[in-house]
């Protein structure tokens, strides 16, 4: 790891007129871009709408004007794109030609059983689960069309917690704005706030310097370490292996502790902020810290090794919900259930605001055959580096850092940053240091449709199980 | 697998967790009302070998019939309001609600006014209040215990 000397978060935009819009977007994948998402906001009294490609570090933005709120809908080419045209539908009142049935996605204007796809059929029947679910889970609802016990068709109807973040971030100061990026998910906060703050920096033409970079790595990191515990946990729970999960819970909570001890509070809370580092470490401080991380290094190593050769767990894993290379990179998938699928993609291989060098390398497992065993293995291997990345991370003291000036202010700003569960993509608007327009697209929400696919085929009871492996977060997707 | 109970076995002697005196159990349902997750997070953590809340028979059970406690979480969306309240009307009685976390307090920082019906006890009784962004899971167990136990248990 080393950093690199270019620190721009970039987004290049172009308007292309509506008439164009599905050839710009085919042009700009042919071109090597990577679909990470569109959203729409105002400029004025125009309705404005933007995609997104992911290009190496950079992020090119396409946008477009509807006429009459009618514009060509481009989920024939890029199927990741249906969730945030039916977003925009909802919220902005966006009409997108040749998406059909544009259903409700955030609305929940129509009742669930009319919401959902219909589904015809000798013994076809619909099994309705949540908002309100079994075990300490979060809201959301799950619309299952079975045949016997094998899943037919899932429809996830999600935004229960919908709490209007975005919309409350606007007008107020790009600093105050932060609090809304970070309090749309627990556990992806840190992400989702270092994608925040770059894109701002970005925004007033801020520059981060080597030792901010290096302090919201190490807090991303640490992020990853207990959430990937936790989603460890979360699979031997799903299987009734109650001495891993028992096990990982004890490692997560170590984590939690470590966490608090560094930054002050077991989510890493307020450990971000916009143009300068909120984290400052003393020598002692970082030697107690990596004492304690390698002590849980080499506990983690142990127990995972436990469940890696323990064959009746690896039975149950083996097969099952299975999402292939080439769905994932149809529907879009990021994070480890990429990976899993054999996608090498992880945005810290191209991540020039952040620590990560050059040599940073996306793990994809052997085999990478896209199942609950291989999402497990992703974890296990990430975990591994995870632990390298905080020694080297930890080698020294940390002091202040401010951000200082270095490029040229820009209206609209695009960050990508790779969270736990995937790449949190964050676009801010400013105007006069205030938030115009913000839009958080995290690696849950380009997941749900992966996962659902992922779903079809398989019993009913292995859902839970499935659900856990991609461990998605609900209230990043709901904001 | 003897390697996993024996590490299980090393973080209970570490924490050294006091036995549970008395016969005494509390079932407790939740319910996810838009929190960000971090509550969730925590309550799930007092199940881990270090906090242990099972011990005095505390348990999260499936159904709000079989529930004493409804834990609930966030500043209540407009959109889970009616769930909530479904909820909180199958339980038996007596029954209790336990604002948790500072989202279900209505001191968070939450959203736009008109995504929110919150906070909970503009919609239920609250009996125990637990403050936290999020509580951490030993406060999550006290609360809870001293609440629900009349002498808090040894």
């Amino acid at each position: 790891m080393s950093p690199d000397a270019s620190t721009r978060q970039g987004a290049a935009r172009r308007d292309v007129a509506a008439a164009d819009w599905r050839e710009a977007c085919a042009a700009a994948l042919a071109g090597g871009g990577r679909f990470c998402g569109a959203f729409a906001d105002r400029s004025g009294s125009r309705r404005r709408w933007h995609a997104l490609f992911a290009e190496g570090a950079d992020t090119r933005v396409l946008t477009t004007f509807p006429s009459g709120g009618e514009l060509p809908s481009i989920v024939g080419l890029i199927p990741a794109a249906e969730w945030d045209e039916r977003e925009a539908h909802d919220l902005y009142g966006l009409r997108f030609e040749g998406h059909e049935p544009l259903r409700p996605l955030v609305a929940h204007t129509l009742d669930t059983a009319s919401w959902t796809v219909p589904v015809e059929g000798e013994g076809v029947h619909e099994v309705a689960v949540g908002p309100v679910h079994a075990g300490v889970i979060e809201s959301g609802h799950f619309r299952f069309h079975v045949v016997g016990e094998r899943i037919l068709h899932l429809d996830p109807r999600l935004f229960y917690k919908h709490r209007g973040l975005e919309r409350a971030a606007e007008g107020r100061e790009l600093v105050e704005g932060l609090a809304f990026a970070q309090r749309a998910c627990g556990a992806c906060a840190v992400a989702n706030s270092v994608a925040y703050a770059l894109a701002c920096e970005s925004a007033i033409g801020l520059v981060p310097p080597r030792e901010l970079r290096r302090a919201r790595t190490l807090l991303l990191e640490l992020e990853r370490l207990y959430n990937h515990l936790n989603d460890v946990a979360a699979v031997c729970a799903g299987v009734g292996f109650a001495a891993g999960n028992m096990a990982f819970a004890a490692l997560k909570e170590r984590a939690m502790r470590l966490n608090e001890a560094i930054s002050g509070h077991r989510f890493l809370f307020g450990s971000v902020k916009v143009g300068a580092s909120a984290l400052e470490l003393s020598t002692s401080a970082v030697g107690r810290a990596r004492g304690e991380l390698r002590e849980l290094r080499h506990d983690t190593a142990r127990a995972w090794r436990e469940i890696q050769f323990s064959p009746s767990v690896q039975a149950r894993l083996e097969g099952v919900g299975v999402l292939g290379h080439d769905d994932a990179v149809r529907l879009g998938a990021v994070g480890p259930a990429a990976r899993a699928a054999g996608v090498k993609i992880d945005t810290r291989a191209a991540s020039p605001g952040l620590w990560y060098g050059s040599s940073f390398s996306a793990v994809v497992p052997p085999g990478a055959r896209g199942d609950v065993a291989a999402r497990l293995e992703v974890r296990a291997l990430e975990l591994i580096d995870v632990f390298a990345m905080l020694e080297e991370l930890l080698a020294g003291p940390l002091p202040p850092a401010i951000a200082g000036p270095g490029s040229a202010p820009r209206a609209l700003v695009v960050a990508r940053v790779e969270g736990p569960p995937g790449e949190t993509v964050c676009a801010v608007a400013q105007d006069m240091f205030r938030v115009e327009r913000l839009h958080l697209r995290t690696g849950s929400y380009a997941n749900w449709p992966a996962l659902a696919f992922a779903t079809a085929e398989n019993f009913l009871p292995d859902f839970p199980l499935i659900n856990k492996s991609f461990e998605l977060c609900y209230a990043c997707v709901d904001r | 697998m003897f390697v996993l109970l024996r590490h299980l076995q090393r973080v209970r002697r570490e924490a050294g967790l006091p036995r549970r005196s008395g016969a005494r159990s509390l079932a407790a349902r939740h319910v996810d009302a838009g929190s960000c997750n971090a509550c969730e997070h925590e309550m799930t953590a007092t199940a881990a070998p270090q906090y242990d809340l099972q011990r005095f028979g505390l348990d999260i059970v499936a159904s709000p019939r079989h529930a004493d406690v409804l834990l609930v979480t966030g500043p209540v969306t407009v959109r889970m309001a009616a769930s909530l309240r479904a909820a909180y009307e199958a339980m038996p009685e007596p029954r209790l609600v336990a604002a948790l976390g500072d989202c279900a307090l209505g001191c968070g920082v939450v959203g736009a006014g008109a995504e929110l019906a919150g906070p909970l006890d503009a919609l239920l009784p609250v009996d125990i209040r637990i403050p936290g962004c999020p509580p951490a899971p030993g406060a999550i167990a006290d609360a809870i215990l001293t609440a629900c136990f009349p002498e808090p248990p040894r």
